[in-house]
Formats: structure tokens, C-alpha cells, sequence
């Protein structure tokens, strides 16, 4: 009796456990069903030995990610490295079997130090892992265009041909082979003390070193482990493709991500596993045949894929969902019945709290001590940036007039800027906003349609509201339902990529009013109208993330959620707050640059999504959320803007300012060293 | 009137009669499975050339049956894509490829399975398949030269640059630099990087011309680079417009017109005499390919590598169209009115070969 009841326990134990794994393992299945069912001649031996040669490259590269993220870290590098190792291999390979031999373990250990590189910097520097690798991603890609500036290479067809034949003919492909191996490496290390260590330091740091594990090189070696694992998948595609080119890697960083998230990691770290990822990689695979059986038209791809994303990620979530359901009927009938839920406490009869006696008397000083932790972190910033500045007036000596030099400069830096309120505010909250491309785009081209429209001036106020409205329902999903950030946001810039390319035919129309046009591009005495504005717009942005409620809302949900319900904060109600406003930034930069370059364009948010992101983190935002200022994000957007101007002006080839601007972006930071 | 409209429509079948008579073999069998795979949807040059393929599937209903998919900017998906198709049971594939040589596995799988595999803009080196291509040497070459020319081979020069890592930025790029090269007086101050896109090349030459002043520069040259460049010289206040090369949207052209030559127009959008040389990539590439495609599958042969008509329009050429029917084009117009198509719009439409796609054609995906 007892024996059946632990049993049975421990069955439900290790479901819940596996939650994650199961969902993915469901939405695999739910996709393939689809897809056999509408499928004239079904899924045949070939189609599963092509699909796995297509997936191999993503869910290998994808358990390497895995790795990473189990550790409570994000690797940005893993586009790159599959493209630099693909490259050196591709240059290097010979005809002989020792050549092949030697330049595939060279391709892997190329991944393996970018890995090092990373690790030493997250590790031992304690810098985020974001900025890290994002600085290392410009510099491997630098590199990769300096082995191979254009696609081309060759490797031998014996190399190719082992990788793609057959294992067992007719019923096993080698691809799906090598990913198995890969997974039992996995399964070896997640069973050795390694695989311990890596949970614990992925759940938490400090319990973690309280049980005497080696964190800091635990860390480390998860990153070498992973650049590895990214070699690996350069390695493979090498021998896919037959050849190298240096953009394959690049543009893969999302859908790996999207891989690890369908596979049921989450990047809170120290929970999931690589299996789950392998099969979110053959998930995203199969739904290009899905869109292809349903001959779904091209401007909804990406709606369709942004759908079955939500979709994938809600049928894990019904525990939300019956909550989210129950509490809204509970809050109708609250409503209905127009009974206050509770009575507030009034705060006007509770005594003012006493002076701090520990500070000093001096008021900057007081000030200053106050605010030292918002001081230290936002002050290497402003150190890089003067020495960028300091570099640039070097430089140009001579050419360069200092007046139409720092006007264009707050011009260029205010499209950051503004996204750093919107995208600070979310990571502050503890999230992240990936659907920024496509909501400036979109923005840009209904304003565009709503001025020819004939709304005039009230067009720009329509677009951001309507952008608050969307970025708010991703806060609902996030914040209610409880659809990871990442997911959301991704699935909404995919669906708002859709809409703008339905809305449009591909085509915008139409051009800024004039008056916003005027605000970008005219001149007062010199000046762009839009600098003044940018100065009262980062004092009203540096007023709101400091001053308000709604600010002390979103840091005490960023540092702990939890303590922040029993606090009596509404943890979806900052959400909606955060994502609305981080939408309404973007809607706004949408409309600027509308009005800086002429026209909307539908290509014209893509450049913004890492940079959106890096100059929060570089300005002493935790990407762990709960602490950052916004003077700090406006100092980044302020350096990123300074370096972007010193590199566009110099006469070196793309390679090499890559390299460059990934090695300024990480001296900044080794300023935030955390102690 | 019933009668009289029958024997109306069967006037004019008897006329077109003789014209369709190639068709008709083709009608009387199912018509071919003809698959479009893109890489990417998301910018004017790529919605032209869609509404053009989808335009000429139109003026040839009877013989295909066009579907259109998008595999993204990951070549893994469309490698997979390509598979597809193939198990879809594809007479042909269309494909824009995502890279040059990362493709040729699926596409000689495609080949090996008897599907005709076309590749249009970039080529793609997998020998089984058809190219249609724009000559990216003599793009660069001809305008490179040109605006040498009107520099009087000496002064400053701006060299804007594409997407790196590219075939066809890296070609354009070395071509364009021999040019320059021949000429000692010539010297390049600045190569800013505007990937191919009219709002990056904005952010790119405004940071240029934060450390450098309008007054030293005598000339620029690059895609995306024109519209963008005197754009920020009339804001700067500077008239005197540089000579520039290359890019092909109907923003270069209108402003190459003569000043007054368009009523009603304003702001930057509008004619103001600049000197320049429009060149771009042609959007009616996979159209082409399209009907390449199905002479193939009639049985005639075709050259594996088309090259797509390369037609430089200068201040000296640039003409205005009425409505851009075929005719007109064939009649040497180029450039259409602000109020049809917006600037970043591309207007190197003109195409001898393909008399059933015009400017309606490129956009709304509309026949002749």
C-alpha cells in the first residue's frame, strides 16, 4: 500500500519535473500530426532524413545554448561561432583524411575559445553574460569576415558525404545520429558532478558555494562546454553545405532561443535539460513544411509562426490559465456587485519617517551616498563615453566642426535613448522586449497610411496609442497568463511583421507630417530641433524611473516577485505598465525616424532590437532585474551612438570595426564588476 | 446581346487565336507546379519582385500553378523548404537564395529529382541550376566610372557599402575600387556601411558628416547611398547638389529631374536637377526566371545564366512615365510620379524580354 502510494507520488513528482520536456515532446508531436495528416503522400524515410539534416545544425547548437541558459546565463556568440568555425573549416579542409580530421577539431575548438573567452569574462570579471556576449559576437564575426570575406570554400564531398549518408540504410539518418550522440554527451555530463554543480549554480550562486561548488569555474567551463557545442554545429553545417559563408550563422541567434524556450528551459536557469531543446529545433523545422502544405501566403509566415509560438508555450501554461480565468470572473463579480475589494488604508495619519541620522549633513554628499549604488553603475559608462568622445576629437582633428559634431550626435543618440526607457523599464521589471523591431516598423508605416489618411496631426498620438494597446496584451500574456517574456514578445514581433507587410502589400506609403520631419531634420540656429526635446525627454524619463509609484512597482518586481505580491503589488498590472510603455517608446522611435529618413520603411526596426538591449545593460541595468537608473541607459545610448559615429568616419574595412566596437562595448562594462 | 457578346468573345479568341497556340498544348495538360521559394519579405526590392513573379504566373494561368513561400533569413529553412517543394512534387523551383553556396545540396537533391531549380539576384554555384543575375561587376564598374567623370577624376569621395559578407557587396565593392583606383586625384574620405537599407544609410551618412563637412566632398557612390546623401545636403543648406551613384529607387530619379519637371511636388521628393546615375539589381529577376522556367519545361533550351538587362538611367536619360504601361517603358520613360509610389520605391523596371509585366505588374502583381 505504502509502496504504490510513494510510487505513485514519485510518478508525479518526476511529470512535474519533466513538464517542461513533455510539453515540447507534445508540441513536436501535435506539429507532425499536422502535418501528416494534410500531407498527400505522408512523411516518408526521405523526409525524415532531410529534416533531420536541416534541424541538425539548429538543435545542436541549440543544446549548447541550453547549457548556458541551465547556468542562468544567455550566450548572444552562438550565431557567430557557427559561422566563424564554418568559415575556418570551409578555407582550411584538404583532401586528405588527416586534414579533415584535423581542421573539424579545429572548427570545434575555435567554438571552444570564443567559449573561454566568454566564460573568463562572466566568470571570473563577473560581467552580465548578455553584454559579454554580445561584445564577443561583433568580434567572432569581425574575425569570420577576415577568414572569409564572401561565401565560398570547399570541403571535400567525402567529408560532406560521411556526415549526410546514411547510418543504417533506409531507416537512420547520420544526423540524427550525431545529435544523439551529442545528447548522450549531454546525459554523461548532467549525470557527473559537473552536471550537480551546473544545476546548483544555475538555481543560485550563493547556496551553491555554501555547498563548497566551485562556481566560478563551474561557470566557465559551461561556457568553453558550449562554445564547443556551437563549433560542433559550425563543423556540421560545413559538411551539410559543402562551403562557407560568413552570414549563415548570424541570423540563427532567435531561432535558437526559440528552440531552448519550446524545449521547456527557462531562463531563470538551474531548471530543463537538452533533450527538450532538440526537439523545439525540429518543431521550428517542421513548421516550414506546415506553412508550406497550407500554402500560407508570405506575409503571414510569420503571424502563422508568431500563433503557433503563443499556442506551443499557453498549452504548458493551464495552470495560468485556469487562474488568470477564475481571478478575472472573481474581479466581474467584485465589479457587478461594485463592493470594494478592500478598504485602503489611509496614509495620511502615519508619521513621517524620521531623517536618516547615519548620513552625512552635507547635502551633495548626502545625495551622493544615497544614491552610490545608481552612481557606481552608471559611471563607467560616462568614463567610456568621455574617452570615445576624447578619441574622436583626436581623430578628426581638424575636420570636424564640435557644434554639427554633438548635434548629430544627441540626433543619432535619441532613437536609443527613447528605446532605453521603453526596454529599461521591461528588464527592470525583469523581462525583455524582443518585439521592438517590429513595432518601430509598424509604427513608421501607419503613421505613413494614417497622415495620408487624413488624420493629420493626430496621427503620431494614434500610433503610439494603439502601440500601448499591443505592447499592454503582451504584458497580459506575460504578466496574467504567464507566457515567458522571450516567447511573447517574439511571437508579437512576428504577428506585427505580418500585419505591417498585409497592411502595406510590402509597399508603405506616404511620409511623416511635416512638422515631425521639421523636429528631425530642420535647424534653429544650428540646432535640430529634436536635441532640446530629448534633454526634457530624459528628465521626465529619469523622473519616472526614480519618482514614481509605478517605478517602485517595477524595481520591487524585478528584485523578487514574490515579495513584491506579499507587498501588495499587482505583479501583472507593472507588467501590462512596462511592456505598454516599452511599446510606446518604440511606436515613438518608429515616428522619429520616420521623420529623419523621409519615409517609413519596412526594413527599419531590425537594426534596433540588440542595441535596444545593450544600452540598457551597458548603462548598469541588471538583467536580472530590480536595479538600474536611467541616467545610466541614456549614458550608454550616448556611447554606443559616440562609438558608432568615431567607426562609421575611419577608414578600416566592416572586419575590423566589428572587432573594435565589440572590445569598447566590453572595456565599458568591466567597469560594473560586481564585488 | 447575349448573342452579340458571345460572338464578340469569340472574335477576339479567333484574334488571339494564333498567339495562344503555344499555350495550348500546355493548357490541355495539367498546368506545372511551379514553387517560389524567398528568403525574405521585408523590404521594397522584395515585395517588387514578388508582385512581379506572381504577375507573370497570372499572364500565363493557364500553363502554372505559382505558390509562394518565405523561408525567412535562415538558410536552413529554406535548405528544408527546398525539400519540400521537392516531396510536393514540383515541376520547378524559383528560388531567392539566402546564400550563394549554402543551398547546393538541396538544390542538386532538387535537380537529381528532375525538378528545374532557377536562382534569381544572387546566384547560386550548384552547376545544375538556372541563374538569373544581374552583372554586379558592370553595375559597379558603369556607375563607378561615371561619377569618376563627373568629379573630373579628382576630389573627395564617399564609398557607401552593403550587407558585408555578401557575393554581391564584396563583387561591387572590389569593382567599384578599381575604378576609383585608376584615378590618383580621386581619394575615398569615408566608407560608411549602410547595408543595403535607405534608413540605416540615413544614420550612416548623418555620422560621417558629424566629422566631416559637406563643403569637402565632390562625390558619393553606393546602393542606398543618393536619396539619403542630398537629402542631408539640402537640409545642411548646401545646393549644390554632389554627383552620386547608384541605386534604383523612383527617390534618385524624381530628384534627377530637371527642377519644375513634376507639379505639386515637395519636400525632398521632388525634382531638383541632382546629377546622378541609377543603377540597381532588377526586380523583374524572378519573373523571368519564371518564364525562363517554362520554356525549359516546354522543351526549349536555355542558357544556365541569364543575365538581366542592366539600363542606366542618368540626368541626361531620366525621363517621367504618363502610366508606365509596357509600351511606354519600351518607349525609354523611367521614372514615375511621387503620388503613385513612394521615394524608397524601385523604379528599374523596364524589361525588353517580359512585355506582360509593367509598373502595374511590380505594384499590385497585375498583368498587361
Amino acid at each position: 500500500m505504502t509502496a504504490t502510494i510513494t510510487t505513485s507520488r514519485e510518478l508525479a513528482r518526476s511529470l512535474a519535473r519533466s513538464q517542461g520536456l513533455l510539453v515540447a515532446l507534445a508540441t513536436l508531436a501535435a506539429v507532425f500530426i499536422l502535418l501528416q495528416a494534410n500531407l498527400a503522400s505522408g512523411f516518408s524515410y526521405y523526409d525524415v532524413s532531410s529534416t533531420f539534416a536541416s534541424t541538425a545544425t539548429l538543435a545542436i547548437a541549440a543544446i549548447g545554448a541550453t547549457i548556458v541558459v541551465i547556468s542562468r546565463g544567455l550566450d548572444l556568440s552562438v550565431g557567430s561561432v557557427i559561422s566563424l568555425s564554418n568559415c575556418l573549416i570551409a578555407v582550411n579542409m584538404g583532401d586528405s583524411l588527416g586534414s579533415m580530421v584535423l581542421w573539424a577539431l579545429l572548427g570545434i575548438a575555435a567554438g571552444a575559445l570564443v567559449g573561454l573567452f566568454n566564460g573568463i569574462f562572466v566568470a571570473v570579471f563577473r560581467l552580465p553574460s548578455i553584454i559579454v556576449t554580445l561584445a564577443s559576437m561583433f568580434i567572432v564575426e569581425g574575425i569570420t569576415l577576415m577568414i572569409l570575406d564572401q561565401p565560398g570554400g570547399m570541403v571535400p564531398a567525402s567529408f560532406s558525404g560521411f556526415f549526410l549518408s546514411d547510418a543504417v540504410s533506409g531507416l537512420l539518418p547520420m544526423p540524427a545520429v550525431l545529435v544523439v550522440v551529442v545528447l548522450f554527451g549531454w546525459f554523461a555530463l548532467k549525470a557527473s558532478p559537473f552536471g550537480t554543480n551546473l544545476y546548483a549554480i544555475g538555481s543560485s550562486d550563493e547556496a551553491a558555494l555554501a555547498k563548497g561548488v566551485r562556481v566560478d569555474l563551474t561557470r566557465l567551463i559551461a561556457y568553453v562546454i558550449a562554445g564547443a557545442v556551437y563549433g560542433l554545429a559550425g563543423m556540421f553545417l560545413t559538411a551539410q553545405t559543402g562551403s562557407g559563408d560568413p552570414t549563415v550563422g548570424p541570423p540563427m541567434l532567435l531561432p535558437v532561443f526559440v528552440a531552448v524556450v519550446l524545449g521547456g528551459t527557462p531562463f531563470t536557469g538551474g531548471r530543463g535539460g537538452c533533450l527538450g531543446a532538440v526537439f523545439g529545433a525540429l518543431t521550428l523545422m517542421l513548421v516550414v513544411n506546415l506553412l508550406l502544405v497550407f500554402n500560407v501566403p508570405t506575409f503571414y509566415a510569420t503571424v502563422v509562426e508568431g500563433c503557433l509560438l503563443i499556442l506551443a508555450v499557453l498549452a504548458g501554461s493551464r495552470e495560468r490559465i485556469v487562474e488568470a480565468v477564475a481571478g478575472l470572473r472573481l474581479w466581474f463579480r467584485r465589479r457587478s456587485k461594485s463592493a470594494k475589494p478592500h478598504v485602503r488604508r489611509r496614509h495620511d495619519d502615519l508619521p513621517l519617517p524620521r531623517p536618516d541620522d547615519s548620513l552625512p549633513s552635507n547635502a551633495v554628499l548626502r545625495w551622493m551616498t544615497r544614491h552610490r549604488r545608481a552612481l557606481r553603475s552608471s559611471l563607467p559608462v560616462y568614463v567610456s563615453l568621455l574617452v570615445v568622445l576624447a578619441a574622436t576629437l583626436t581623430l578628426f582633428e581638424g575636420r570636424l566642426s564640435g557644434a554639427s559634431y554633438f548635434n548629430s550626435l544627441f540626433v543619432l543618440t535619441t532613437f536609443l535613448a527613447v528605446l532605453a526607457l521603453g526596454q529599461g523599464s521591461v528588464v527592470i521589471g525583469g523581462g525583455l522586449d524582443l518585439s521592438v523591431p517590429a513595432m518601430i516598423t509598424f509604427s513608421g508605416v501607419m503613421l505613413g497610411e494614417w497622415t495620408i489618411g487624413g488624420m493629420g496631426g493626430f496621427a503620431p498620438l494614434a500610433v503610439i496609442a494603439l502601440a500601448a494597446v499591443i505592447g499592454a496584451a503582451s504584458g497580459f500574456g506575460i504578466g496574467v497568463i504567464g507566457v515567458h517574456p522571450l516567447i511573447m514578445t517574439l511571437a508579437v514581433d512576428g504577428i506585427l511583421a505580418g500585419v505591417t507587410l498585409v497592411a502595406t502589400g510590402g509597399t508603405p506609403r506616404g511620409a511623416a507630417p511635416a512638422w515631425i520631419s521639421w523636429l528631425m531634420t530642420g535647424k534653429i540656429a544650428g540646432l535640430t530641433p529634436v536635441v532640446p526635446a530629448l534633454l526634457v525627454f530624459v528628465a521626465g524619463a529619469s523622473l519616472l524611473l526614480a519618482r514614481t509609484p509605478f517605478a517602485r512597482r517595477l524595481y520591487a518586481v524585478g528584485s523578487n516577485p514574490v515579495m513584491a505580491y506579499f507587498s501588495g503589488v499587482s505583479i501583472a498590472r507593472t507588467q501590462i505598465a512596462a511592456y505598454a510603455l516599452s511599446a510606446a517608446c518604440a511606436a515613438l522611435v518608429g515616428i522619429l525616424l520616420t521623420g529623419f529618413s523621409g519615409q517609413a520603411f519596412i526594413d527599419m526596426g531590425t537594426p534596433y532590437l540588440l542595441p535596444s538591449i545593450a544600452v540598457v545593460v551597458i548603462g548598469g541595468t541588471a538583467m536580472t532585474g530590480g536595479r538600474g537608473t536611467y541616467l545610466g541607459m541614456f549614458g550608454g545610448a550616448l556611447l554606443m551612438t559616440a562609438l558608432s559615429m568615431a567607426l562609421q568616419g575611419m577608414l578600416i574595412p566592416i572586419a575590423v570595426r566589428n572587432v573594435i566596437f565589440g572590445a569598447v562595448i566590453l572595456g565599458a562594462v568591466i567597469g560594473l564588476r560586481e564585488k | 446581346m447575349r448573342t452579340e457578346q458571345i460572338r464578340s468573345l469569340l472574335a477576339g479568341a479567333a484574334l488571339l487565336a494564333p498567339l495562344a497556340a503555344g499555350a495550348a498544348s500546355a493548357a490541355d495538360a495539367k498546368p506545372y507546379k511551379i514553387f517560389l521559394s524567398m528568403s525574405y519579405v521585408g523590404n521594397d526590392w522584395q515585395a517588387e519582385a514578388q508582385n512581379m513573379v506572381s504577375a507573370m504566373a497570372r499572364a500565363h494561368s493557364d500553363a502554372v500553378d505559382l505558390q509562394i513561400q518565405v523561408a525567412g533569413p535562415v538558410a536552413q529553412k529554406q535548405i528544408q523548404q527546398i525539400n519540400a517543394m521537392v516531396q510536393a512534387g514540383a515541376d520547378a523551383i524559383i528560388v531567392y537564395p539566402i546564400s550563394p553556396t549554402a543551398l547546393n545540396p538541396a538544390i542538386k537533391n532538387a535537380c537529381d529529382r528532375g525538378v528545374l531549380v532557377f536562382a534569381y539576384d544572387s546566384s547560386v554555384t550548384e552547376p545544375c541550376a538556372y541563374n538569373v543575375v544581374t552583372d554586379q561587376v558592370e553595375l559597379a564598374t558603369q556607375s563607378a566610372e561615371w561619377v569618376a567623370e563627373q568629379m573630373d577624376h579628382k576630389g573627395n569621395l564617399i564609398f557607401m557599402t552593403g550587407v558585408p559578407g555578401t557575393s554581391v557587396d564584396t563583387d561591387r565593392n572590389a569593382a567599384a575600387r578599381a575604378v576609383f583606383a585608376k584615378y590618383p586625384d580621386i581619394e575615398i574620405v569615408a566608407e560608411p556601411n549602410g547595408m543595403w537599407s535607405q534608413a540605416v544609410a540615413r544614420k550612416a551618412l548623418t555620422e560621417v558628416l558629424a566629422t566631416t563637412s559637406w563643403d569637402s566632398i565632390d562625390g558619393v557612390w553606393g546602393a542606398t547611398a543618393c536619396v539619403q546623401s542630398w537629402s542631408l545636403q539640402i537640409e545642411a543648406g548646401d545646393k549644390d547638389l554632389v554627383p552620386c551613384g547608384a541605386e534604383g529607387t523612383n527617390g534618385m530619379r524624381v530628384m534627377m529631374l530637371p527642377e519644375g519637371a513634376i507639379e505639386g511636388a515637395s519636400g525632398t521628393y521632388a525634382p531638383m536637377g541632382a546629377k546622378g546615375i541609377s543603377l540597381e539589381s532588377h526586380p523583374g529577376a524572378g519573373a523571368v526566371a519564371l518564364k525562363l522556367a517554362l520554356d525549359v519545361l516546354a522543351g526549349k533550351t536555355v542558357e544556365k545564366t541569364t543575365k538581366m538587362p542592366l539600363q542606366a538611367v542618368t540626368s541626361d536619360t531620366v525621363k517621367l512615365c504618363k502610366e508606365g504601361s509596357f509600351d511606354e517603358l519600351e518607349a525609354g520613360c523611367n521614372t514615375f510620379d511621387p503620388a503613385l509610389v513612394p521615394s524608397g520605391w524601385f523604379a528599374n523596371i523596364a524589361n525588353a524580354e517580359t512585355p506582360e509585366i509593367g509598373f502595374q505588374a511590380a505594384l499590385v502583381g497585375q498583368p498587361e
